[in-house]
């Protein structure tokens, strides 16, 4: 007898495959809810219209996260201000302006190198450079100007597939039409691509509001009883405080309720990204 | 003999000895070479002449190389493409091939409507003024007269006129596809080129398609890529054909279908070839 391979029944494969990958997605999901709701059980009875306005005292273990909020934000704020220009005009040189060149594979081993860079390295980068070199000190601005540098990779990688998936046809029909090779990139390809983009820029501002290492070696971790007033003040943030309340053993409530701030802030900034880009792009469909 | 009779009697506003009509040449092509990339040049030495206010049909089997001349007109091919080209176009006597001319004015006048119908996704009315606009019209008010004028020029205006702040993608084929032609003519163009338009479309939106060349031919030159021999016949004054890349022969469309001088045209548009 010849032995023939026994074949799976499709209908079988098919149930299985469904099950397999339903219970994958259940999985990931029921993680995730558990780890925020873990977070926010604990920290959210905390959270106050206090703590989220006043000055920290006796090292944390009292008062509130006001300076830390503002600081994050600050700091959050100039890394995306710095690295979205940046990293916004290489996407649209790579995807527009070369032709797979060896320019643009040494820019891409580039940024995919940058991107696989572990952020304590960044951080050691920030502080010897920025902070030392530079002499910027602990500041907003060090930590700004590091964190562009981490996310930038992001933001390019992001914003570049964005502007490929493009169709071509788009460029030709704005071109044929007596627009201006830029004229197509601005009026046409860039608006196409704005859901992309900003996608890699949220993604970016999550990883900016998270960092701790970077800023701890950049933006310092004094707990300043003020938001930070200049770029050259140093500050705290959220990440960093969380990680300190905890490490230190001063307050496990305090960090549980920074914490939920955090992810809090994160959601809220995320969602009000996605809406403000679902009412612009909706004129264009 | 009697077959050359035979169409003169269908068409007894043209005579075929009698001299074409002396229209001044629209758009002339002198030994057009275009290549890609180092390759063998897929359109070789043609030589045409358009004149103005005419319907000319470019006709031949695929990779014939009337696309590439098309593109070449509009120097899409340049930009596009990669493409190498010698040789001459001339619009109105400007040299289209000259260096440091400006590609984007040039574009405007002689604006391209491709194989697909290609809107761009936003409103039927932004897709119109979307050519105006980058010519540095503002004026709202001549902005919708130019709206309206187009898209009725490219019989499209009753359908499409309460809801020119819908989207351009929920159109149908035909109507999209007379959207792009709407677009190209509220340029103001001087020639409007045509790539294969109606290839996929159904038949009443090509003879709109057609009508429209026919009502707009007082007031534009149309040069039109058909792979379909009826069509060409149909609509057009002049037909060239082409085989890999060169003309085989080009003459008053009447002619070159009842009585052609080359054995190949003669194949070709009989549907005896390959």
């Amino acid at each position: 007898m010849t032995s023939r391979r026994r074949r799976i029944d499709p209908r079988t494969a098919q149930l299985a495959a469904d099950f397999v990958l339903w219970a994958g997605t259940a999985v990931t999901l029921a993680v995730l809810v558990f780890i925020i709701g873990f977070v926010l059980r604990r920290g959210l009875p905390y959270v106050d219209w206090a703590f989220l306005t006043e000055a920290p005292r006796e090292s944390g273990k009292a008062g509130g996260i006001f300076p830390m909020i503002v600081g994050t934000l600050e700091v959050t704020a100039l890394a995306v201000l710095l690295a979205t220009p940046l990293g916004l005009g290489t996407a649209i040189f790579l995807a527009e302006y070369t032709r797979g060149g060896p320019l643009m594979r040494v820019i891409h081993f580039g940024t995919e190198s940058l991107a696989g860079v572990p952020s304590i390295i960044f951080g050691l980068f920030g502080f010897v450079f920025f902070v030392i070199t530079l002499g910027f000190g602990w500041s907003v601005l060090s930590g700004g100007l590091t964190l562009a540098f981490m996310i930038l990779p992001t933001v390019i990688r992001t914003s570049e597939e964005a502007i490929k998936a493009v169709p071509a046809s788009y460029r030709e029909v704005a071109l044929s039409l007596g627009a201006s090779k830029w004229e197509s990139v601005v009026k046409v390809v860039l608006p196409s691509a704005i859901p992309g983009i900003v996608t890699g820029i949220i993604l970016s501002v999550g990883r900016a509001m998270e960092e701790t290492a970077v800023v701890i070696f950049t933006a310092g971790s004094s707990l300043s009883q003020a938001a930070p007033r200049s770029l050259f003040d140093g500050t705290r943030t959220l990440a960093v405080h969380v990680y300190l309340l905890a490490r230190e053993g001063i307050s496990t409530e305090k960090a549980f309720a920074t914490a939920s701030v955090l992810i809090l802030a994160i959601l809220v900034i995320n969602s009000t990204a996605y809406t403000i880009m679902n009412r612009f792009i909706r004129r264009y469909r | 003999m009697t077959q050359a009779l035979a169409a003169v009697d269908a068409r007894p506003d043209r005579a075929p000895s009698s001299p074409p009509p002396a229209r001044k040449p629209k758009l002339e092509i002198r030994a057009l070479t275009v290549s890609y990339l180092g390759g063998p040049p897929v359109v070789r030495g043609v030589s045409l002449t358009v004149p103005s206010n005419s319907i000319y049909a470019f006709i031949g089997p695929a990779g014939s190389g009337k696309t590439s001349i098309l593109r070449t007109v509009n120097l899409l091919s340049i930009d596009l493409d990669g493409a190498r080209v010698e040789g001459d176009v001339r619009l109105d006597g400007m040299d289209l091939l000259a260096p440091g001319v400006d590609r984007a004015r040039i574009r405007r006048k002689v604006p391209m409507v491709f194989a697909t119908p290609q809107p761009l996704p936003r409103s039927i009315y932004e897709n119109l003024a979307f050519g105006p606009r980058l010519a540095g019209v503002k004026d709202r008010a001549r902005l919708d007269e130019l709206v309206e004028k187009s898209l009725t020029a490219a019989q499209l205006w009753d359908e499409v006129k309460d809801r020119l702040r819908h989207s351009a993608l929920t159109l149908s084929g035909g109507q999209q596809q007379r959207l792009c032609i709407a677009r190209a003519i509220a340029l103001e163009p001087e020639v409007v080129l045509l790539d294969e338009p109606c290839s996929g479309l159904d038949p009443i939106s090509t003879l709109k398609i057609e009508e429209a060349m026919h009502s707009l031919q007082d007031r534009y030159t149309w040069v039109i890529v058909t792979n379909n021999t009826k069509q060409a016949a149909r609509v057009s004054e002049r037909t060239a054909f082409f085989l890999m890349g060169e003309l085989v022969e080009d003459g008053p469309t009447d002619r070159l279908f009842t009585a052609p001088r080359d054995a190949r045209t003669g194949d070709y548009i009989e549907g005896r070839f390959g």
